[in-house]
């Protein structure tokens, strides 16, 4: 499974993802963020429990993000492990995405 | 005993003109006889000019033999020719002048009792009077030179007279003469023996098997003296099957490398009818047994090997056991069962079988084992972590390695060293005869496996813990293990999405080979060819998903490139990545790609 759990704190949809997420199973992601995206809420992604993040993985966060700027939401990520974080940095998306030490901090911080 | 320092040059108070006249009649002798490197001719030059000089009727020169008692007559001049005359020293005047080692002169011959007179009788000359003088190169007497009668009637002056002294400064001159002809003489023995030597070494190399480095057996001897007594030889049977020996002959120098071209001689002649190892050394047995000298034997492995399968079959006699290396890492030896080739003629031989199973079978010579390595003899133990400390590359390049370490501990063999190894490939075999495109390499390299899948996003996972693995072994750092698994991952999925059009369907093969300083990823895939000119990289600054892929194998992989293959053979992507030497190395190409990307 990739998506772990979603639940909801203080008005924010937090969807934690799990695993290795690749070609196989980024598709899933890609329909959680945009099922939940739907609510018109602000999500968090908790990358925590990732232990593999490749580019189909990182396009479906792109594309989720692309959705919530566009419906005026916000898409954050939190807990950022070592491994997705240099992924990222390989993306150049590292400055794009909002991301914060974990979710309590990002329920902490201002819009 | 007076008379006996005088006659030593140098030692003469009396310096007469008569005497420089001699001294310079020496020296000129002397540059006359350094020219003449043949002691036969010096010997007969120096008699002459004695001669001359003191105006005899006769004369001549006797040199000790070798062993020190008997004179020979090596020239003589005048009516009586003694030339080969052999007298014990001691006996007649001149070996009675070579004992006491000291001028003799007789002023009536037939007064003397030690006068030999059946030359005289023979003859008809009349030895009226003698004058006989020892001849020495420093204190190494070598003979003496007489001369007969002289041509005036008179008899020689005595001991300390002018004729003595000539004669005495003449000898040692004419001595030294002979001594420096007989050196070069042996100078030029030694000329001819090295010759000879060398063409015994070229010969015997000749019997070594030529290099070919496509079967994935090799061999080293290094003999310590122009010619050997150890051997191997290896060759292709016409089924693919390879027969192998090496042999150590007891003893060194020309009787063992003569015993040696005949054992090796007598291998490759039965080893190409006869397929069974202990039979083959049961007839060699025999064969030595009947044609060697007493004493001399021969210790030897010899055996067939199935590259196809990794069978190996081997019989020993009386050598050291081969150490027969498996993939992990252990080893193993079996102790030889039967005495050495040319001992018993009835021995009996066993055959050993095995299957390498992807392992090293190594042979060598007590030389190598017993080569001073660190604090004691490198030893079998000692061997196998040297082969372990050269595990990478080609054969022939490991063994060398093995031998480059031992000699860097400035330690001289002592012995012939002798090698010969099996490097079997047999495991794998079967998928890298399959697939030739994906296993091409560059010769530095070498294989790690190679797997074939469907190109199905759920075979993913499976691959990452093996590329992990693989580029560990490839000692690349844990961040550099992520990105390549990262970047093979990206490439993998681009065939399944662009190749074969996201369908899940076609296969996928990848090899993976391990370089010098890095790794080497191929992989192959049957899909239409492609286009290799739309892939880009996408923009970055363009914020979209997909099209981060290829991105990712530029920015991970230190080349990739795809390998022009036939149309209708699919694609063939070589991806290369070299260990990075240092951490900040990997910031600063971060950084560089920032600007760039920017």
């Amino acid at each position: 499974m990739s998506v772990s759990s979603v639940k909801e704190e203080q008005g924010k949809i937090v969807i934690a993802l799990e695993g290795d997420i690749d070609l196989e199973n980024a598709g899933e992601v890609r329909k959680a963020l945009l099922a939940n995206l739907k609510q018109k809420k602000d999500l968090l992604i908790d990358l925590s429990a990732v232990t593999y993040i490749d580019s189909s993985g990182i396009a479906s966060l792109v594309e989720g993000l692309q959705v919530a700027r566009k419906q005026k939401n916000e898409l954050s990520l939190v807990s950022v492990s070592i491994r997705a974080r240099r992924v990222l940095e390989l993306a150049r998306l590292d400055k794009v995405f909002t991301i914060h030490a974990d979710v309590a901090a990002a329920l902490a911080a201002q819009p | 005993m007076s008379g006996n320092t005088a006659d030593k040059p140098g030692t003469t108070d009396s310096g007469t003109d008569s005497d420089s006249g001699a001294l310079n009649l020496a020296a000129s002798l002397a540059r006359s006889f350094a020219a003449s490197l043949n002691v036969d001719a010096t010997v007969g030059q120096a008699l002459g000019n004695v001669i001359q000089l003191l105006e005899t009727e006769a004369g001549s020169l006797f040199l000790l033999d070798d062993s020190d008692t008997t004179l020979v007559c090596r020239a003589s001049v005048g009516p009586v020719r003694i030339d080969g005359l052999q007298v014990p020293t001691g006996q007649g005047i001149v070996g009675r002048v070579v004992a006491e080692d000291r001028l003799v002169v007789v002023e009536n011959a037939y007064e003397d009792k030690n006068f030999f007179k059946a030359a005289d009788e023979k003859s008809g000359f009349v030895t009226r009077s003698i004058l006989c003088a020892p001849m020495r190169v420093g204190d190494k007497l070598i003979g003496a030179v007489q001369v007969l009668n002289k041509r005036s009637g008179k008899p020689f002056d005595g001991e300390h007279g002018q004729d003595a002294n000539m004669l005495q400064v003449m000898a040692n001159a004419a001595a030294l003469a002979i001594s420096n002809a007989r050196l070069a003489d042996q100078l030029l023995e030694q000329e001819r023996i090295k010759r000879e030597l060398e063409l015994a070494s070229e010969i015997q190399r000749s019997l070594l098997p030529a290099e070919d480095d496509d079967l994935p057996i090799c061999g080293i001897n290094r003999p310590i003296r122009e010619v050997s007594g150890d051997f191997y030889d290896y060759f292709e049977l016409p089924d693919g099957t390879i027969a192998f020996a090496l042999g150590d002959v007891s003893g060194k120098g020309m009787n063992a490398a003569l015993l040696m071209a005949k054992t090796a001689s007598l291998f490759r002649c039965l080893g190409k009818t006869i397929r069974d190892p202990a039979r083959l050394l049961s007839i060699l047995n025999r064969e030595i047994c009947e044609t060697t000298s007493r004493g001399m034997f021969v210790t030897m492995v010899a055996g067939l090997y199935e590259p196809a399968t990794g069978l190996l079959r081997f019989a020993n006699a009386g050598h050291l056991p081969p150490l027969i290396k498996f993939p992990d890492h252990l080893y193993e030896t079996v102790m030889p069962d039967a005495p050495p080739l040319g001992i018993l003629k009835d021995t009996h031989f066993v055959d050993h079988e095995l299957n390498l199973k992807g392992g090293l079978f190594v042979a060598f010579s007590d030389g190598l084992t017993e080569f001073r390595y660190g604090e004691e003899e490198l030893g079998v133990e000692g061997l196998n972590q040297l082969l372990e400390y050269a595990h990478h590359g080609p054969l022939r390049q490991r063994l060398n390695m093995v031998l480059a370490e031992l000699d860097q501990g400035g330690w001289q063999a002592k012995d012939d060293l002798t090698l010969l190894a099996i490097d079997d490939q047999s495991a794998g075999k079967a998928w890298q005869r399959e697939h030739p495109s994906e296993m091409a390499v560059p010769p530095e390299g070498d294989f790690l496996f190679g797997l074939s899948f469907p190109a199905d996003p759920s075979r993913l996972k499976l691959m990452r813990p093996a590329l992990e693995a693989a580029a560990k072994a490839c000692r690349f750092g844990e961040d550099e293990i992520q990105d390549l698994v990262l970047a093979a991952g990206e490439a993998i999925e681009n065939i399944m999405v662009h190749a074969y059009g996201g369908q899940s369907k076609g296969e996928i093969t990848l090899a993976v080979h391990r370089l010098p300083d890095g790794i080497m990823l191929r992989l192959r895939d049957f899909a239409p060819k492609i286009d290799t000119g739309k892939i880009e990289p996408r923009p970055l600054d363009e914020l979209r998903p997909g099209g981060l892929g290829t991105h990712f194998i530029r920015a991970i992989m230190d080349d990739a490139s795809f390998i022009p293959l036939p149309d209708g053979e699919g694609n063939l992507l070589e991806l290369v990545k070299r260990r990075r030497p240092a951490e900040s190395d990997q910031s600063d190409r971060d950084e560089a790609d920032n600007k760039g990307g920017n």
